[in-house]
């Protein structure tokens, strides 16, 4: 651009006329004097050369070689990034290979910051798209943009249905920086069924993400159940991809770093069809069952009723979904087996026979029933008003006579009863590997001074005896014990995975005769006392029930007893049965639970029937069924 | 022309000169790289900057062809010249990137500001040379006349860069020419309350963050902070031997903003680690001093002015964006010599050395 000026080629090209005067303009001018270079002048150059040098020098020193490694690193995290690869979550299976818990595939959308231009407008299109209101979106957004470097994928929504994954994908290269991801969300295929005892996965919270380096943004892990408890195992490791990328995160390169390795395949003890059984049998009343194994502790069933599909949690449940659950009445979100506590009832008395007879009560010791009992100006009552007359201690558990238990308690005291129903595994977690167990609760003086400042009576020592009064037992704990009964006095773990170890937790302090009487006891209850219901002739069987009062009093004026019909549902009592069979060496505990049901023997005995009609077939005989074989025959031919 | 004239030619000057040259057609051919999926591509940077320096070499031979001393008589048209030039730009001139600093030639576009660089330097040896005396107020106000004219041009452009290279050339010849104390003392003062009044009133938004940026980088490291920043990482993880040539992750990546012009040192700096950037600041400072040389060695103040003149018109603009990607300057957009891409810059450059070799040719002849 700079051409060499016209005139510096000396006019060649100029008229003749012209020349001389521009030759004198074009005269060079020779200085007179002759030059010296000012001295300041010549140092202050030498010193601006100098003074560059060592200022640069000094510096790239600083930069290349004092603070050179960090640049480095620096520079590497520029072009290096990690991107995960997921590890499938294992799966739960039940004793018989059905599958409880699984993976499925689920599509979400992610937005990288970085190339992304118009977030607001990308946040509104992600909204008309998935229908979400936008301001969900920009609150998740919002959230979520701090905990992510601005180049990693920030997912904004996790779960969007195939048909929608295909529209979204025809139009998303329109939208820089958003892209569709593929994940696993998981499944639960029985969903109430299993509810509890599986828990559910959702999204790690700021907490767990804090708490574990493993866990990153958008990771699911177990919130309760066994999802909860088997974490480790469940999760399995991530891999990692090292990925070289430029500047506008086009990816030149992948190498696999670390290969992922899925998550332990678990197995339950539990039986699915067993389940659906005992499930079947509650019949949408609230309740539980357990079913577990005498000898060894292992669970077969774990049944609370109601439940709720945990696949909602899965997927990201919605407030309202959750506010239904939360204010539901009857608690699905609560596992009764193991977090309900209820006033055992009669079941207590296999408790308190076990103390009489670990203290000297003779069991051909009679009690004269009349029907109740006077303490002071108070009366207790047996349950059945005319009395039963002589009771021994065989016959007061095969007829739940209240009133033998009321006097041989008051001669033992509440003390004792309050050891021994403690070494028996009352008042204590049993230790099953499900979270948030509670422990319920042994009466003592010192408890009940703590609680309510008033010194323990006799009166509380004659209700504790029953069952009623203050103790509070977990179904799982009354199965824990009665499978002590059965087992030579050993309270075993309850196991809920299929190679899980007999754990011995502790054991009765009672001599094998007590445990041998107690179950001859609970044989004659089943074939010809209050627990009949549950007898059957291919089977040995035995059982004990309960009906536990919610509220004392439950006379009316007119001094007759109401039926359960009448009383409204959260007063009802109760109804209990604690049973075990025996069918080709196999022994099982079965303990029914159900939620102001009524009495034992009418609505919990029913069921625990059902449960064992499964577990050992049917019972021959049965007409019922005995017609539908033939039925089925007929069909066949 | 007198074959004779060659043997006191500046050599030293000469291979200083061709060894940057070379340094900064090799640094460009790296720079050029983008890696990408399969292998890399080169843009042809390299190639145009061979080309405008093999014509740049024959400008200095052109600029060594005739005797320095002409130059005298055609500083004044020249500089008017050059100020006519820059009033039209405003009122024919091309915008680029929202600055008006180009006049449209039909085939290629002129820079009148580029020009106005060698006008004032002329034109301020030319001043300068009357006499030997420290300049008093009167002719200090002379001098700075002729910067301030074409400056105040050149800031409306807006062009901040160049306005204060114009000045800054200025600055070092008065400095070295020698100034009375009482006018430097004043001037002295006077700094701070020009920079006040530039910032208030002659800088624009984008030029104010930048000085903001520069103090302090990470607010804002997405936008200006960004160019810092990166520039900072590049040199940084050279460490001291460099990551080998053609192996900068940051410039062939892309990381590196500006890596062809501006920030060109940068891609050196990552590639050859400590030991090739104190070679380099070592081969500047030689280049520098051998310009020294001539004007200390030039045989009348004339020459040795002019021969000061560019040895400031290089001296601040290795300073200035050396400076600058190293974080000791604010980002402003002046190339470096030799070294980052510019086929008018690499003219200009060769032709102010032509310049210089032209003055230490004729160091030994007094009379034409």
């Amino acid at each position: 651009m700079i051409q060499p000026e016209p005139s510096r080629q000396q006019g060649v090209t100029l008229p003749d006329s012209k020349r001389e005067g521009l030759r004198a303009w074009l005269k060079i001018q020779v200085e007179s004097e002759s030059y010296q270079p000012p001295r300041s002048g010549v140092i202050l150059l030498q010193v601006l050369v100098g003074l560059f040098f060592f200022i640069f020098v000094v510096r790239f020193w600083y930069l290349q070689v004092h603070r050179g490694e960090e640049f480095t690193l620096q520079a590497q995290r520029n072009h290096q990034r990690e991107e995960r690869i997921f590890a499938p979550r294992g799966r739960i299976l039940d004793a018989t290979g059905k599958v409880l818990a699984d993976n499925r595939t689920a599509y979400g959308l992610s937005l990288v910051r970085e190339d992304c231009h118009d977030v607001p407008a990308t946040l509104a299109q992600i909204s008309a798209w998935s229908g979400i209101a936008l301001d969900r979106i920009q609150d998740k957004y919002r959230l979520d943009r701090v905990k992510m470097k601005a180049f990693e994928p920030l997912q904004l929504i996790t779960d969007i249905n195939f048909d929608l994954v295909a529209r979204i994908e025809s139009e998303v290269y329109a939208w820089p920086g958003l892209s569709i991801v593929v994940r696993t969300k998981r499944h639960y295929p029985e969903k109430d069924l299993f509810a509890h005892v599986l828990g559910y996965v959702a999204e790690a919270n700021e907490k767990e993400l804090s708490n574990d380096d493993a866990l990153a943004l958008g990771d699911l892990v177990g919130k309760q159940g066994l999802e909860f408890k088997l974490e480790k195992a469940l999760r399995g490791h991530k891999g990692l991809y090292e990925v070289d990328v430029d500047a506008h995160s086009r990816i030149l390169g992948k190498h696999l770093h670390t290969r992922p390795r899925g998550g332990q395949e678990i197995h339950l003890a539990l039986d699915r069809d067993l389940q659906k059984a005992a499930w079947e049998a509650l019949d949408g009343e609230a309740g539980c069952v357990v079913v577990m194994e005498a000898d060894t502790g292992r669970l077969r069933a774990l049944v609370t009723a109601p439940a709720y599909d945990n696949n909602l949690f899965a997927a990201g449940i919605s407030q309202k979904d959750w506010n239904l659950l939360r204010n539901n009445k009857r608690f699905p979100l609560q596992n009764r087996v193991i977090q309900s506590i209820y006033p055992p009832g009669s079941v207590w008395k296999l408790v308190m026979a076990a103390l009489f007879l670990e203290n000297g009560v003779s069991p051909k010791a009679t009690v004269f029933c009349g029907g109740q009992v006077k303490l002071g100006n108070q009366i207790f009552r047996c349950w059945r008003r005319g009395g039963h007359g002589h009771m021994d201690m065989e016959a007061s558990l095969i007829h739940s006579c209240d009133v033998y238990y009321y006097i041989m308690a008051e001669r033992l005291g509440i003390d004792k009863i309050e050891d021994f129903a403690r070494a028996c595994g009352f008042g204590k977690t049993t230790g099953i590997d499900l979270p948030h167990e509670r422990s319920g609760l042994v009466p003592s003086r010192e408890w009940k001074k703590r609680r309510f400042k008033t010194p323990w009576v006799r009166g509380d020592t004659y209700n504790t005896s029953i069952g009623q009064g203050y103790t509070l037992v977990t179904p799982v704990q009354m199965a824990v014990y009665v499978s002590a009964l059965l087992n030579g006095g050993y309270l075993l773990k309850p196991q809920l995975l299929d190679d899980a170890a007999r754990e011995e937790r502790g054991r009765i302090p009672a001599q094998e005769r007590t445990l041998l009487f107690l179950v001859e006891a609970m044989r004659k209850t089943a074939s010809v006392g209050t627990a009949k219901v549950v007898g059957r002739k291919d089977a040995d069987m035995g059982g004990k029930t309960g009906t536990a009062q919610v509220v004392k009093l439950r006379m009316t004026a007119g001094e007759r007893r109401l039926t359960t019909a009448e009383v409204e549902y959260a007063q009802r009592d109760h109804a209990w049965i604690a049973t075990w069979g025996i069918k080709n060496s196999k022994r099982y505990v079965v303990v029914v639970m159900v939620e102001h049901g009524g009495g034992g023997s009418s609505v919990a005995g029913p069921v625990a029937k059902k449960v064992y009609a499964h577990l050992f077939g049917p019972e021959p005989g049965d007409s019922k069924v005995l017609a539908g074989a033939v039925r089925h025959q007929t069909a066949v031919r | 022309m007198d074959t004779r004239l060659f043997s006191y030619l500046n050599w030293g000057l000469l291979a200083c000169m061709l060894a940057l040259y070379l340094v900064g057609i090799g640094n460009l051919y790296s720079a050029s790289g983008t890696r990408l999926e399969e292998g890399m591509t080169f843009a042809s940077y390299y190639q145009r900057q061979l080309v405008w320096g093999l014509i740049g070499l024959t400008g200095m031979l052109l600029a060594m062809y005739f005797d320095y001393r002409r130059l005298r008589n055609l500083a004044w048209p020249f500089f008017i010249l050059t100020l006519i030039l820059l009033l039209l730009v405003p009122l024919v001139g091309k915008t680029v990137y929202g600055a008006k600093r180009w006049l449209p030639l039909g085939f290629m576009s002129l820079q009148p500001s580029e020009l106005a660089k060698l006008a004032v330097l002329i034109l301020a040896a030319r001043l300068l040379a009357r006499s030997g005396n420290p300049l008093g107020w009167k002719e200090f106000g002379i001098v700075l006349a002729v910067g301030l004219a074409p400056a105040a041009l050149i800031i409306t452009q807006p062009d901040l860069g160049t306005t204060l290279l114009v000045l800054l050339i200025l600055a070092g010849m008065i400095l070295f020419h020698g100034i009375r104390g009482y006018v430097f003392k004043t001037c002295l003062l006077a700094v701070p309350c020009v920079g006040a009044f530039m910032w208030f009133v002659g800088m624009h938004d984008y030029q104010r963050q930048r000085v903001l940026t520069f103090l302090n980088p990470g607010d804002d490291p997405r936008g200006t902070g960004y160019h810092i920043l990166q520039s900072r990482i590049a040199i940084g993880s050279g460490e001291i031997w460099g990551k080998g040539y053609g192996e900068g992750t940051q410039s062939q990546l892309r990381f590196l903003p500006e890596r062809h012009s501006d920030f060109a040192v940068a891609v050196f700096g990552e590639e050859w680690g400590f030991v090739g950037c104190v070679a380099l600041v070592t081969l500047f400072c030689l280049f520098l001093l051998s310009i020294f040389s001539t004007a200390v060695q030039a045989k009348d103040r004339f020459g040795s002015m002019l021969v000061v003149g560019v040895f400031f018109y290089f001296f601040w603009q290795i300073v200035i964006n050396m400076g600058m990607v190293i974080g000791l300057m604010p980002v402003v957009g002046i190339p470096l010599p030799f070294i980052s891409y510019g086929g008018s810059a690499m003219l200009v450059n060769f032709l102010l050395l032509g310049i210089v070799l032209n003055v230490s040719m004729r160091r030994f002849m007094f009379k034409s």
